[in-house]
């Protein structure tokens, strides 16, 4: 691989939160991708994946025949997808999966396509961004380690993975096999590490945000007593920042903990970042250059640790 | 229903209740949940691992496990009109730990999607419909994030539909061939006028 040159290029799927709400999370991993060799290129005319809770709840079968409109789209550009978010990868991913392995399904998907002159073929394959860091058939955690220059030193940061990424395992395919485990997985730890900070585990850190499946917008004060039962966990542990994988679980953590104070008069003030822009700031991107004035809750007293 | 051949009619009665056979125990609900979920819900013999699992059950009365029964026994209106139904996070724990190999969260969407084909369905869900339906995006820009995105050196827009809206007729059609939006439309103005 030459310095300049990318040696592996991908579509890059950007869903609706990450470009809508947090374009950071958008700006960070094109930047720092880059660094690491890997070249996202973007996916003309994409839409929402669909929402896999809110939209699939409604009628599965559209849901799978907008999301193949997705993977198509790709397809014709003849590059496997990359994606930020945890949600769009269960509507992606898991969409792709079915109907590479579900005729049924798709000759259904294709007929309907067939009215916008588009075939499915099941060409190409999927990935999560964090996949491809983890992974050193494409990056790897160590290549991550010499892209820090400014290693987040005496920072304590818990992972939040989110659920849509890795469960349910058994219906998943990763080949590095510790991705495999949803009971207490450790990977995103490693990756934290080599970014220089100290991750933090902390109780049932597995627990889901509290936003999917429509949740969010069906009973927004259940979904915001789930996401505030994490954060009393994480206060425990009395850690600087916490970081996702999933704009939407960043959305609920961030702009949640401001609905949390609202509703249940709780404050946490717990900085929230997606890995990506965890990984911009440690390669040397400004909060300003990552969009970190944005989030909802303030980054500062974690900035100040570590810059 | 049938009668058991060679039971006296006491015992009958008794096999009856104990199979839980009841008026609104539809055979059909099982087969189409089996249908559009995909998954063995038959299989569940009932250990409540889903429901010890399950994030918004230590806070509502959501419990995962009567869902499965309900699928199982074709409860059909039981299931379908139970607010609880909307409950459900689809963090897919219960299907993570399943010993039976369910995916007891697709269930739960399968009854979701039974229960829009009878209209039950919550506003909100209808309402990403619509949003994709006008733009292609469940959560779209705002001007706001313009000004945000510039900064950062990306383009206003970003090259989703959003910049590029010839390929929002492609969207509309797919959505227009299971007339997702003229009912998501219709449901709407019934409830909000």
């Amino acid at each position: 691989m030459s310095e300049s040159g990318a040696n592996h290029k991908f579509a890059f799927y950007l869903g609706c939160i990450a470009p809508n709400r947090y374009p950071g999370v958008e700006s960070a991993s094109i930047k720092a991708m880059k660094k690491l060799g890997v070249e996202l290129v973007p996916l003309k005319g994409a839409s929402c994946c669909p929402a896999p809770g809110a939209f699939g709840s409604i009628d599965l079968a559209v849901f799978y025949a907008m999301a193949a409109r997705n993977l198509v789209l790709a397809e014709q550009m003849k590059m496997d997808i990359a994606l930020v978010c945890n949600g769009c990868y269960k509507s992606i991913w898991e969409v792709n999966h079915k109907l590479k392995h579900n005729k049924d399904l798709r000759d259904a998907v294709n007929e309907v396509l067939k009215e916008v002159d588009m075939e499915y073929k099941g060409t190409i394959n999927v990935y999560h961004t964090a996949e491809l860091l983890y992974n050193d058939k494409f990056i790897g955690v160590e290549k991550v380690r010499d892209s820090v220059t400014n290693p987040l030193t005496g920072a304590r940061i818990a992972v939040h993975y989110g659920c849509h990424l890795v469960k349910p395992h058994k219906d998943r395919e990763f080949e590095k096999e510790v991705m495999l485990n949803t009971e207490h997985p450790m990977w995103m730890e490693e990756l934290v590490s080599a970014l220089g900070a100290t991750p933090v585990e902390y109780r049932n850190k597995m627990q889901c945000c509290g936003a999917g499946g429509g949740v969010r917008g069906y009973d927004i004060v259940h979904a915001l007593d789930i996401t505030n039962e994490k954060l009393i966990n994480l206060k425990e542990e009395k850690v600087d920042a916490l970081t996702d994988i999933c704009p939407f679980c960043q959305l609920q953590f961030d702009r949640g903990q401001i609905e949390i104070q609202e509703k249940f008069g709780v404050t946490y003030n717990l900085p929230v970042l997606h890995f990506a822009e965890l990984l911009g700031l440690a390669q040397g991107m400004s909060p300003q250059d990552l969009g970190l004035d944005l989030h909802g809750i303030s980054c500062e007293p974690f900035l100040q640790k570590v810059l | 229903m049938a009668r058991t051949k060679g039971y006296p009619e006491a015992l009958e009665k008794k096999l009856h209740d104990q199979r839980y056979f009841r008026e609104d125990s539809n055979p059909e609900f099982t087969k189409n949940v089996k249908a559009i979920s995909r998954t063995i819900a038959h299989m569940c013999y009932q250990c409540g691992t889903c429901t010890g699992s399950c994030p918004s059950a230590p806070r509502s009365t959501y419990r995962i496990r009567k869902f499965m029964r309900r699928a199982v026994l074709g409860l059909e209106n039981e299931a379908l009109t139970d607010p609880d139904l909307w409950l459900c996070t689809t963090c897919y724990s219960c299907s993570d730990r399943c010993p039976r190999d369910i995916i007891p969260t697709d269930v739960i969407m399968s009854m979701r999607n039974l229960a829009f084909k009878r209209d039950i369905v919550p506003v909100n869900f209808l309402k990403t419909v619509t949003a994709i339906y006008a733009s292609g995006h469940g959560v779209p820009n705002n001007d706001v994030n313009r000004a945000a995105r510039e900064k950062l050196g990306l383009t206003r827009d970003p090259p989703t539909t959003h910049m590029y809206p010839e390929y929002m007729p492609g969207i509309r059609k797919i959505l227009d061939h299971y007339k997702l939006k003229a009912n998501a439309d219709r449901i709407i103005k019934e409830r909000e006028g």
